[in-house]
């Protein structure tokens, strides 16, 4: 090919993992009892688009599966099948071999032939189902005979093809090979399109997969019968994929387009005159034309017609709906017999899909004409051409029309649906890496942090004389926060693209367990920094994983607790503070603190003993190595996870938190930072040193009275607040600083951390600033007790407290003090 | 900037020359970013002495080290006059607090003599040679390998 295509591979692994996500989620809330008809289009779609595209690049393998795919789901789409359980199985099963055969294409491992060969077989068999056979989608075409049958083959061919004298050769060897070929019109580039009859044992599908290297296989069109002769008047070439027709509207006394080739032909199919057109089993007669039209066809689920006659009328109806803004959704073509045109050649129909996107040109030539300048540049839009206004309704030949053909050209009219739909989406976002949002996001810190400075330096100002400077520096601080949030705003993301992965994790799951399952989720609109997100998602996945396994019973024993036998798994996230808090909520039999504490002891995990809280025996469930799981499953039970779960989200910044109520189950909550990148800090004096304390950890701040300061145990300092006795923890003592002697002149800071509560005593507290988090360890190592740097307004570096080592230390020092 | 690679072997080269206390020091002038004044550090917490702390070098947290606390050599006093090196290692930015900046100097490898074993403050690992300029003899030091090791605690342990 003269293009290269590898160009355009990103879009379409894009494009194409976004229809699968999509195709599974919609199969996945699909009501197989009864099925939306709207939803089952949709999956076609999304199928018919991953497809096309993989045909389009050359991923033939995607392409087979595909096919394969939308021969089941187009019988469901026109329920001649009953869709079944297994059916949705069968579709998850062909996402997945698609997404590995995406991978693979991505540079990945290859996919697993084995299970591609079963995903197919398996569709085949349900495609088959009621009516047996594996052209069971096709039973409504005459071409389904096993016998050698003829076909009228035609295609539209990208015009690099057909002007490329080798790829034709290929091409129609390739064909030689299944078929017998009577080639009635040659590719050319000035011509570029192909005309044949076949006779052949081989099915449409296997028609198309030949040709599928050179043309997407929706350009083709399969049509029982001979194809005709070419017309003398086709040889225009003005007309980009077909050749036109000019003369051809006069015998039909209609504003013609010369769009096909066939225009001889017409006259014999009109004197069909029939107006209803969807399933013209009663014409067999008519001649096959050129079918190259239907592919604009779109949506007629009913089909093109195989003689020119019809692609006419479902032309004019095609304009009637191109008059209304639909582009290709005409299921109903059918039932529109009242728009059919008496004309006999047609535009095709695919300017209709072109013009939506705003590619299209669309010219009225009432006196004859069509044209179509975008045709040859647009090789999946093949049929584009133009039309004009609609024709009088009128006579319209009978014919016979096969299935099959109607559905390739269905396929290809929504998919110039869906390019229209991403053509929308690529207007209302775009795509950026990562890496430059970060940039902008320490340039905007830095911004931060100068406009900060130059407060600070401002102030120093006679307000009166420096009015104009202090305003502007109001200004450019009210810009300054602006900008931050929305720069912050870019990596955020909602919960959801975390929690759409589950329902699909939850059937496998609930399947392969034979327990039922409901999940919920809740506030999945909750936003949180991208890159947390991502990071999210695989301690959930364990949570998610051991709450199904472990948590939830099997229905029996749940109907034996008296419980509904469905269990139900709640995700939700929510905000909470400067906190985004994710919770993972099951029904089940919750944890059992005998086990988990004989375990605990068999494993002599330290500090073990009956009379634990309960909050202290869940958390030993995050010990390393610990399962309480009587036998492991591929599911859990080894024992791996829950420390990972906790060590991953502990590097977050965050907590995890167990409650459980025996008998009703277990609530896991993560408490996350917003972001990764900015905290909201109190800053705090201690030993001439600032230091900022993370607001969300502060629960309350005060001067203690010496009344207030107990001792215990000799050296062991307490605070009474409220009537609860907090460690004290001097800050200075802690970093080795000098000591305020006077407790009752500084401030106490009730702090929560993952320790506990603390008081910690510090000698002032500063002020309240969002600082930029900047690593310590980038040029230095971790510090015991601290988190991170940031630079202040004044351009000095003020360390970032962590508070739970910074009371681990606290303690420490106490331990050490009473030891000594 | 580009980290040149520690060779070990001592190549002819453009060296920055120190002076701490009275001895003359020289390093690969290639590991140098800039050459700044004092300004006031953050102190790290439970830091050995001659780590001073940090500043904040255009939005970069940079740990400032006093090599004459390290080595006690010269008086750690800090005023307009007190020199920090910044050093570009591996990708780690530093600062390394000396009593003074003299030159620029260049030193081929026949010029440069091995230091003898003995055991000083200054380990000779750290040593790449002596060399003599005008008679005065510079300790040519290989300030990377000397950063970067655990003595100096700039670098987690585990790392590297």
């Amino acid at each position: 090919m003269s293009i290269d295509m590898s160009q355009f591979y990103q879009v379409f692994f894009e494009e194409a993992s976004e229809h699968l996500a999509n195709m599974e989620s919609l199969l996945l809330e699909l009501d197989i009892e009864n099925p939306s008809l709207e939803d089952l289009n949709a999956i076609f779609r999304a199928a018919h688009s991953v497809k096309g595209g993989s045909g389009t690049f050359g991923f033939t393998d995607m392409t087979e599966v595909t096919h394969v795919l939308e021969t089941l789901l187009d019988r469901l789409r026109k329920e001649e099948l009953q869709l079944r359980p297994e059916m949705v199985d069968a579709f998850l099963a062909a996402g997945d071999v698609l997404r590995a055969q995406l991978e693979h294409h991505q540079g990945g491992p290859d996919a697993d032939a084995d299970q591609i060969r079963s995903v197919c077989d398996e569709l085949n068999r349900l495609a088959s189902g009621e009516s047996g056979g594996h052209d069971a989608a096709h039973a409504s075409s005459p071409a389904t005979a096993p016998e050698a049958r003829t076909v009228a083959l035609a295609c539209a061919l990208p015009a690099d093809i057909a002007g490329d004298h080798a790829a034709i050769e290929n091409l129609l060897a390739g064909l030689a090979e299944i078929a017998a070929v009577d080639l009635k019109h040659r590719p050319a580039a000035s011509a570029p399109r192909l005309s044949a009859t076949l006779t052949t044992l081989k099915s449409d599908g296997e028609i198309r997969d030949t040709l599928a290297f050179y043309v997407s296989t929706d350009a083709v069109s399969l049509t029982p019968g001979a194809a005709p002769d070419e017309a003398p008047a086709a040889q225009d070439d003005s007309f980009g994929f077909f050749d036109g027709a000019p003369g051809a509207a006069a015998p039909a006394a209609d504003p013609g387009f010369g769009f096909f080739d066939d225009a001889p032909a017409a006259p014999a199919a009109k004197q069909a005159e029939d107006p209803g057109f969807g399933f013209f089993d009663d014409a067999p007669a008519a001649p096959a034309s050129p079918v190259q039209s239907d592919p604009g066809f779109g949506f007629f689920d009913d089909v093109p017609a195989p003689a020119a006659a019809d692609s006419a009328s479902a032309d004019g109806i095609r304009e009637e709906k191109d008059k209304d803004g639909a582009y290709g959704f005409f299921e109903d073509a059918a039932g529109k017999p009242e728009h059919l045109p008496n004309r006999d050649v047609s535009a095709a129909d695919a300017p209709a899909a072109i013009e939506g996107q705003g590619y299209g040109i669309y010219v009225n030539a009432p006196g004859g004409t069509g044209f179509f300048d975008n045709a040859p540049g647009a090789p999946k839009m093949a049929p584009a051409t133009t039309t004009s206004a609609p024709p009088p309704g009128g006579q319209s030949p009978g014919r016979r029309v096969t299935d099959a053909p109607g559905v390739e050209t269905a396929k290809s009219g929504r998919r110039d649906a869906d390019k229209t739909v991403t053509a929308a989406n690529t207007d209302t976002s775009i795509r950026v890496s990562v890496e430059k949002v970060d940039q902008l996001i320490n340039l905007v810190g830095e911004l931060v942090i100068t406009q900060a400075m130059l407060a600070e330096a401002a102030g120093a100002f006679d307000p009166v004389q420096a009015e104009k400077l202090l305003a502007g520096i109001d200004l450019l601080s009210r810009n300054t926060r602006d900008l931050q949030e929305s720069v912050m705003s870019i990596r955020m993301l909602p919960m959801s693209m975390v929690f759409s992965r589950f329902p699909r994790v939850v059937r496998d799951l609930a399947g392969k367990l034979g327990k039922q399952i409901e999940m919920k989720t809740i506030g999945e609109n909750t936003e949180l920094d991208k890159g947390l997100i991502e990071k999210i998602a695989d301690p959930m996945n364990h949570l998610v994983r051991n709450s199904l396994d472990h948590g939830i019973e099997t229905p029996e024993k749940r109907v034996a607790a008296g419980k509904s036998p469905k269990g139900t798994l709640t995700l939700k996230a929510s905000h909470q503070g400067g906190n985004v808090v994710i919770e993972v909520i099951d029904d089940g039999g919750g944890l059992n603190r005998d086990r988990i504490l004989s375990k605990a002891k068999e494993k002599g995990l330290p500090g073990v003993h009956d009379g634990m809280p309960d909050s202290e025996v869940w958390q030993l469930i995050f010990a390393p190595g610990f399962s309480t799981a009587e036998k492991v499953t591929d599911v859990s039970g080894r024992g791996v996870g829950m420390d990972v779960v906790k060590r991953n989200i502990e590097s977050l910044g965050g907590k995890v938190e167990l409650e459980c109520s025996p008998g009703y189950g277990t609530r896991t909550i993560i408490r996350l930072p917003l972001t990764l990148a900015i905290l909201d800090g109190m800053s705090v004096g201690v030993g001439g040193q600032t230091y900022i304390v993370p607001l969300t950890a502060i629960v309350e701040s005060m001067q203690p009275t010496a009344d207030d300061i107990r001792t215990m145990a000799r050296d062991s300092r307490m605070v009474h607040i409220r009537g609860e006795y907090l460690p004290f923890i001097s800050l200075a003592q802690v970093f080795g600083l000098p000591d305020a002697a006077d407790v009752t002149q500084g401030i106490v800071m009730v702090i929560e951390s993952e320790e506990g509560k603390a008081a910690l005593f510090v000698d002032e507290l500063l002020g309240q600033h969002q600082v930029v988090i900047k690593s310590l360890e980038h040029n230095y190592r971790k510090v015991p007790g601290i988190s991170g740097a940031t630079i202040m307004g004044d351009g000095s570096v003020a360390m970032i407290l962590d508070l739970a080592s910074v009371t681990r230390m606290g303690l420490a020092n106490a331990q050490r003090r009473k030891a000594a | 900037m580009e980290n040149t690679e520690s060779t070990g072997v001592v190549a002819s080269g453009e060296y920055l020359t120190f002076t701490l206390g009275a001895e003359e020091y020289g390093m690969d002038i290639l590991k140098v970013q800039e050459i700044r004044g004092y300004d006031a550090v953050t102190k790290i917490a439970n830091a050995p002495a001659f780590i001073k702390g940090v500043i904040n070098l255009r939005g970069v947290i940079v740990p400032i080290v006093d090599l004459r606390i390290k080595f006690k050599l010269g008086d750690p006093t800090y005023d307009q006059f007190t020199v920090v090196i910044i050093l570009n290692i591996g990708k780690r930015v530093m600062g390394i607090v000396v009593d003074g900046v003299s030159d620029v100097i260049e030193l081929n490898s026949d010029s440069l003599r091995p230091a003898p074993e003995f055991g000083s403050i200054l380990d000779t690992r750290y040593i790449m040679g002596l060399g003599t300029v005008e008679e005065r003899m510079i300790i040519i030091v290989d300030i990377e390998k000397l950063m970067t090791s655990q003595e100096m605690a700039l670098i987690e342990e585990t790392a590297e």
